[in-house]
């Protein structure tokens, strides 16, 4: 009986408020994946190329950097970056959205610690004998490293860089404890006006359900063209 | 051609070569064997510096690939504070030349310890002999045991990427040159003369795509032109490696064990390539196990043992009257 009842709630709870999980809560949770994901992979490649690279000093830096962001929780960074990032820089106490910019500088920071270890083992999976052979011919590192080696290291990459957004996806929910209109928040709003929660959380799972399925079936079937053309 | 004088090469505490020198004259067909882990790969990559040696010095047409090895130049051992110190404290020249030499005194680390003038000299000898290691690779043509094509090129790509691209990389140089002289030159009142560029990218794709089908026709595999490497045999991918070094118009081509990865039906293809090349004159240096085709084709054999060259003499003495107990028991077990 209680589930008819649940499937009523929701379906209620859908008509009414639809444009708030659909237009205003879905929007921002794929702009901000994806603004994530873009400038994090940006971030990324060059703290990879930092690791791969031959001054030890920033070597260490990075390598630090990478280590705390990869083992302290998500929730976590958020909450002292939204602290901690006005108390550094002044300046953003002005601004309207600090809120917004201090969780997607975190999100960006976080995934680009990510993105760079799946950057970095995708360049030095690819067979060492290439290098060897292009730099034998008399090419530089550069001309070997553009021409050669990254041409083979996208292949290792994208795919992760792909199970990568999906993360991000399902970690920007993480923001809503800062209410910046993401899917998530749409619960804390509706919730206020329904005191019903689970109709709400069930159909929030159900949007991000559909989202990552659609694109890790996507990801699958560009990753088994990728492969048919190597 | 090449010189390698007192090559060292320390992989962390293991030592692979322990004081190596040889030269490889124009024209000259060397062959290197010896057990696996001797330290025959490495001699060979320590020619064009995939492997940097530890010390001694690598020449190539009298021009110095390595860094500068103070050992190896009486003067700069001269104009060193330790040996002035040995000198004033009672030892003659020689000696002191000899203990250095065999303690390793000198701080090569901190080589401000072994005054200005030391220091002044060994950067007079580099910026004097030096050419760049690039450049000179382009002249030394490497074959691989894993063939090591471009994956993500086809073959004519994998043939024509290294001369179209050092021969560009030259252009696209000499272009912000010119940009930085005309610029310079607005307040100069003698204007400097532009680098003339005789040619254009087109041409050199033109060219660079001409050879490389005419390298593909001699190993009769022009219809494989616009495959990818992944399609071809073990014998093809190295004989279009072969060609591929052989595009670059090299002086003298190293192989590391080119027929070791090769199925036993594909090595006399590869075979039969390589002493076509030993027949146009072609100075080769060889890391191969290949014994037969070793003594056929070498001028010159030299065996490698525990990281020092024990032999070195025509393949006839090699083969025939082997002296190093060492080369004895390696041919009784090879041949």
């Amino acid at each position: 009986m209680y589930l008819i009842t649940l499937f009523e709630d929701m379906g209620k709870i859908f008509v009414k408020y639809w444009d708030l999980f659909l237009i205003e809560g879905l929007t921002a949770t794929i702009l901000l994946s994806l603004m994530t994901v873009v400038f994090g992979t940006v971030f990324g490649a060059v703290l990879a190329l930092v690791k791969i690279g031959r001054i030890k000093v920033l070597k260490w830096i990075v390598n630090a950097v990478v280590e705390v962001i990869r083992g302290t929780p998500m929730l976590l960074q958020l909450y002292i970056s939204t602290f901690l990032i006005p108390v550094i820089i002044p300046a953003m106490n002005e601004l309207e959205n600090k809120k917004l910019i201090c969780i997607s500088l975190t999100l960006i920071l976080n995934s680009a610690a990510y993105v760079s270890e799946i950057i970095r083992s995708g360049i030095e999976a690819v067979d060492k004998g290439q290098t060897e052979a292009a730099r034998s011919l008399g090419l530089n590192g550069t001309t070997t490293m553009t021409n050669i080696v990254l041409p083979q290291a996208v292949k290792n990459i994208l795919p992760a860089l792909g199970n990568e957004f999906i993360t991000v996806i399902k970690e920007t929910s993480l923001a809503s404890t800062f209410y910046v209109g993401e899917l998530m928040t749409t619960y804390h709003i509706i919730v206020g006006k329904t005191h019903n929660s689970l109709p709400i959380l069930m159909i929030i799972g159900i949007v991000y359900f559909i989202l990552n399925f659609v694109l890790s079936k996507a990801l699958g079937a560009f990753e088994r063209r990728m492969k048919a053309h190597a | 051609m090449l010189n390698i004088n007192n090559i060292y090469k320390n992989f962390e505490d293991l030592k692979v070569l322990k004081g190596v020198s040889t030269e490889i004259k124009e024209g000259e067909v060397v062959s290197i064997i010896g057990a696996s882990g001797s330290g025959k790969s490495t001699l060979l990559r320590c020619m064009n510096l995939l492997e940097v040696p530890t010390f001694g010095e690598v020449w190539m047409e009298g021009k110095l690939l390595t860094p500068v090895d103070p050992y190896l130049h009486r003067e700069v051992i001269e104009a060193s504070n330790t040996y002035k110190k040995l000198v004033a404290g009672g030892i003659a020249p020689d000696e002191a030349i000899a203990k250095i030499k065999a303690e390793d005194l000198l701080n090569e680390k901190f080589s401000s310890a072994e005054g200005k003038e030391y220091k002044a000299l060994i950067k007079k000898i580099y910026n004097e002999n030096h050419l760049d290691i690039n450049l000179a690779r382009q002249k030394m043509g490497m074959v691989f045991q894993q063939f090591n094509l471009f994956n993500n090129k086809t073959v004519k790509e994998n043939i024509m990427l290294a001369p179209i691209k050092t021969r560009t990389e030259k252009i696209k140089k000499a272009k912000i040159e010119n940009a930085l002289t005309k610029c310079l030159n607005l307040f100069r009142k003698e204007k400097k003369p532009l680098v003339e560029i005789t040619e254009t990218k087109a041409q050199i794709v033109a060219e660079a795509e001409a050879k490389a089908i005419e390298l593909l026709k001699r190993i009769g595999l022009e219809e494989k032109a616009d495959v990818y490497p992944s399609t071809l045999s073990g014998g093809q991918k190295q004989r279009i490696a072969i060609v591929r070094a052989l595009a670059m118009n090299p002086d003298v081509m190293l192989f590391d064990e080119p027929t070791s990865a090769l199925d036993p039906e594909m090595i006399g293809e590869v075979l039969d390539l390589m002493k076509d090349l030993a027949k146009e004159g072609m100075t080769m240096v060889i890391v191969t196990h290949e014994m037969g085709f070793a003594r056929e084709v070498s001028d010159r054999v030299l065996f490698v043992d525990e990281g020092y060259i024990k032999e070195d003499a025509s393949p006839e003495e090699i083969f025939r009257n082997p002296q190093d107990p060492r080369l004895k028991d390696f041919l009784s077990k090879v041949l």
